[in-house]
């Protein structure tokens, strides 16, 4: 295998693996925010400081995890990508340090006093701390959408004398069109994982019929905030992120819609399978004309294909279309679950209707599946450009590391993730067992010198 | 201004070394001084609140170096690259030690991660004294400033050596700490080993300082600034015996963070104005001057990494005041 190959393997492996953690931090966060911040106004509410210290457990497992395997990827750039950090560093590197500044800086120190400082902190400043830790989880994801913005849609730059490439203006960087739309449907995606979960465990608690109180406000608030975000996720967000597709990266449109040949009132393919080799579509179900109206408000629209590039150019076609479809197609399932949820809380029968409570509590991994597809989609179709249009993939890894090397460290990834990945998922699933109930004012014994 | 970029990013990693140091430190001494689960439980409790903030420190400059030097930055970090995803390795094992610890209440999941934080923890050490002992020697590199040694060339007798140092020295300084935080048979016990570790620290410098001497051919073309760093340091070793002595625990710790603080910029000043200096006077080291992007991206970044710090100083000092104090049994 070529050293370009194992270092792509390596930070998608690296970065799909992190990002589970940061979409539940993220997910999550407003939730134990709430939790803390009613348990700090309301002390009579036990229930409020129950629901804030099972939630903070369970975020503090994913933090831990999420904050570890985070440390690779702010150093990946140096060790495996070293030609494109030296050409791009100037641009790149300012919007990851301002991460390190700014967003890491705040969620760690406040996470302490999130964790550690009940005791020692008057209730309102471990509310006020829980916010600060949830506004620098957005703080972060900002800044790093913004990097892969630019990656997308390089703005705010010249190129120096020396081929590097120059900033011109951290600002058009920070507030380039593309960076705004990702960042919310970026949210959007984290808001709906971490929803779904808590209102997962709602309908889990209450299947198992135990902890009924806590049980019915998670399904209740979980419910809610995945009704409004599933929507917000397809409008405007969604949309505004296809519409910078179809603006900047046609060729990208293309090969997620794998629509092969130019075409006026381009079919909407529901389902489909790419046929690179001859150019179509195997057995595809589409909706005639929609795609040229989705693209340009226009049914008649002439919206180019596949064919008006050269294959150099082309991104992978199936890997870019069978992620935007599964994207795609969860979104629009997660939007009816949460909306019939929503119906039935109306109608007071979601507490008692089991089927949906099974639906609620088994849809739980997909959000996290339509999450890592949404990243497949951005990064695959990007390819064959690391930086879009100005610098290609295959000529960014450092010079000096060697296949070999990288292959070493590919399988210590893997065998360390793995490992996190089964301890993770053993005290995340032995928290929800022991469940919220004897939390909160009382605290347990292990807990109270904390 | 590119000067000024590296004395931000000295400034950083001294913070770093200062604030880490001591909960590296604790990782260190807390085998040795706390003797059953409660002791061990309250010696990692000195640093649960903190390690994570301080630790972010290292991101941060990091993530600073590549801002404002990033050719320096894609070097050190490509060229070392074994070295460093070890540093990764183990700064993730001790990471998930001191979290998870605590979210399973049995003794052998807590010896478990215990034994992990203290070898990723001493490890740790040993290799960022390791890393400073190179930078001092100089390294192997090609004219375009790539890394032309090995692993193995890293880790020559000189660099072990200040690796030993930094391992007794922040021992001392966590121990220092724990002092300050802890009352009861740990701060005694720490408070018994104060001494002989402080033995080994002077011992150890005063080895590494000769040894430095011996590689830099004379002793005329070291900068006076160094020379009075160096000085301070010493001054600082030994108010730390003092102030010990006198049982001003404050003292003790505060003289130990400007033991490491001068000897840091005593460090930095040898160097500067390399990041990466090269190997027996060859001149391919990256300075600050061949590392640097435009002057724009330098004083874009040099400026919202100096708010950004000032914010983070404030506000941590906050969080510390609230959270100080003495930790019970």
């Amino acid at each position: 295998m070529s050293a370009l190959l194992i270092d792509r393997l390596q930070f998608s492996f690296t970065i799909m693996f992190h990002y589970l953690f940061p979409i539940t931090t993220i997910g999550l966060a407003p939730f134990v925010a709430g939790y803390t911040w009613k348990a700090a106004r309301h002390p009579e509410d036990g229930d409020a400081a129950r629901a804030a210290a099972f939630w903070t457990k369970i975020f503090a497992i994913n933090f831990a995890i999420g904050v570890v395997t985070g440390i690779p990827m702010e150093f990946q750039f140096g060790t495996n990508w070293a030609r494109f950090s030296a050409r791009s560093g100037s641009v790149v590197g300012q919007t990851l340090a301002l991460e390190g500044v700014y967003a890491f800086t705040l969620e760690s120190v406040f996470l302490g006093v999130l964790l550690y400082g009940k005791r020692y902190v008057p209730p309102m400043f471990h509310a006020i701390s829980s916010v600060l830790v949830g506004i620098g989880t957005l703080l972060s994801s900002f800044f790093i959408v913004a990097t892969n913005a630019w990656m997308q849609h390089p703005v705010g730059y010249h190129i120096g004398p020396s081929g590097k490439i120059e900033l011109d203006s951290l600002a058009a960087v920070l507030l380039s069109p593309f960076a705004l739309w990702a960042f919310l449907h970026v949210l959007m995606g984290a808001f709906i994982a971490g929803s779904f979960v808590v209102a997962g465990i709602g309908a889990y608690y209450l299947l198992s019929e135990r902890e009924l109180a806590l049980g019915r406000r998670f399904l209740r608030s979980g419910v809610i905030v995945a009704a409004i975000c599933t929507t917000l996720a397809a409008f405007p967000t969604g949309d505004r992120n296809a519409a910078n597709v179809t603006t900047y990266q046609p060729v990208k449109l293309a090969a997620m819609e794998g629509l092969f040949t130019t075409q006026r009132g381009a079919p909407l393919a529901i389902i489909g399978m790419p046929d690179t080799k001859n150019g179509t579509l195997i057995d595809p179900i589409a909706v005639p004309d929609l795609l040229s109206f989705l693209a340009y408000s226009n049914f008649r629209a002439n919206v180019k294909g596949l064919d008006a590039y050269a294959k150099t150019l082309w991104p992978p076609v199936e890997l870019t279309y069978y992620a935007y479809h599964i994207m795609i197609g969860l979104g629009t399932t997660f939007s009816g679950i949460a909306f019939l949820a929503a119906l039935l809380l109306w109608r007071g029968l979601l507490y008692r209707w089991r089927p949906m409570l099974w639906v609620l509590l088994l849809v739980i991994p997909f959000p996290y599946i339509a999450n890592e597809a949404g990243w497949v989609v951005t990064e695959v179709g990007r390819q064959p450009w690391i930086i879009y249009g100005l610098m290609r993939t295959s000529e960014a890894p450092s010079s000096t590391v060697v296949a070999g090397e990288t292959m070493f460290t590919l399988i210590g990834f893997a065998g360390m993730y793995f490992m996190l990945g089964v301890l993770f998922l053993y005290l995340v699933l032995r928290e929800i067992a022991i469940g919220p109930g004897s939390r909160g004012a009382v605290r347990p014994a292990a807990e109270v010198t904390a | 201004m590119n000067a000024a970029g590296f004395w931000l990013l000295a400034f950083m990693l001294t913070l770093y070394v200062l604030l880490d140091g001591y909960d590296l430190g604790i990782a260190i001494i807390t085998p040795f001084v706390a003797r059953t689960e409660e002791e061990r439980l309250a010696s990692i409790r000195c640093i649960g609140p903190f390690w994570n903030g301080n630790e972010v420190w290292l991101i941060a400059t990091g993530a600073v170096l590549f801002a404002l030097f990033p050719q320096a930055y894609a070097s050190a970090f490509s060229g070392f690259y074994l070295a460093f995803m070890v540093v990764l390795w183990l700064l993730m094992v001790r990471g998930i030690a001191i979290e998870l610890r605590e979210h399973f209440p049995s003794r052998i999941w807590h010896d478990f991660w215990d034994a992990c934080f203290f070898l990723a923890s001493a490890l740790l050490v040993l290799l960022f004294g390791v890393t400073l002992g190179n930078l001092l020697r100089g390294l192997p590199l090609d004219a375009s400033g790539f890394f032309l040694g090995t692993f193995a060339f890293l880790l020559n007798p000189y660099a072990l050596l200040v690796g030993v140092f930094a391992i007794a020295a922040l021992a001392l300084h966590g121990t220092a700490f724990l002092m300050l935080r802890l009352n009861g048979a740990p701060s005694d016990r720490a408070r018994t080993a104060f001494s002989r570790l402080w033995n080994a620290v002077l011992a150890a410098y005063i080895i590494v300082t000769a040894w430095t001497l011996f590689l830099h051919d004379s002793i005329g073309e070291i900068r006076p600034f160094v020379i009075a760093m160096v000085t301070l340091s010493v001054a600082s070793l030994f108010a730390i015996r003092v102030a010990c002595t006198q049982k001003r625990e404050l003292l003790t710790f505060l003289a130990s963070a400007a033991f490491l603080a001068t000897l840091l910029v005593a460090t930095a000043g040898t160097i500067f104005p390399y990041l990466l200096p090269a190997y027996a006077n060859s001149l391919n080291g990256i300075s600050i001057y061949s590392a640097a992007p435009s002057s724009l991206s330098l004083i874009t970044a040099l400026v919202f990494t100096a708010v950004g710090l000032i914010l983070l100083i404030a506000y941590s000092t906050i969080v510390w005041r609230r959270l100080a104090g003495k930790i019970q049994l």
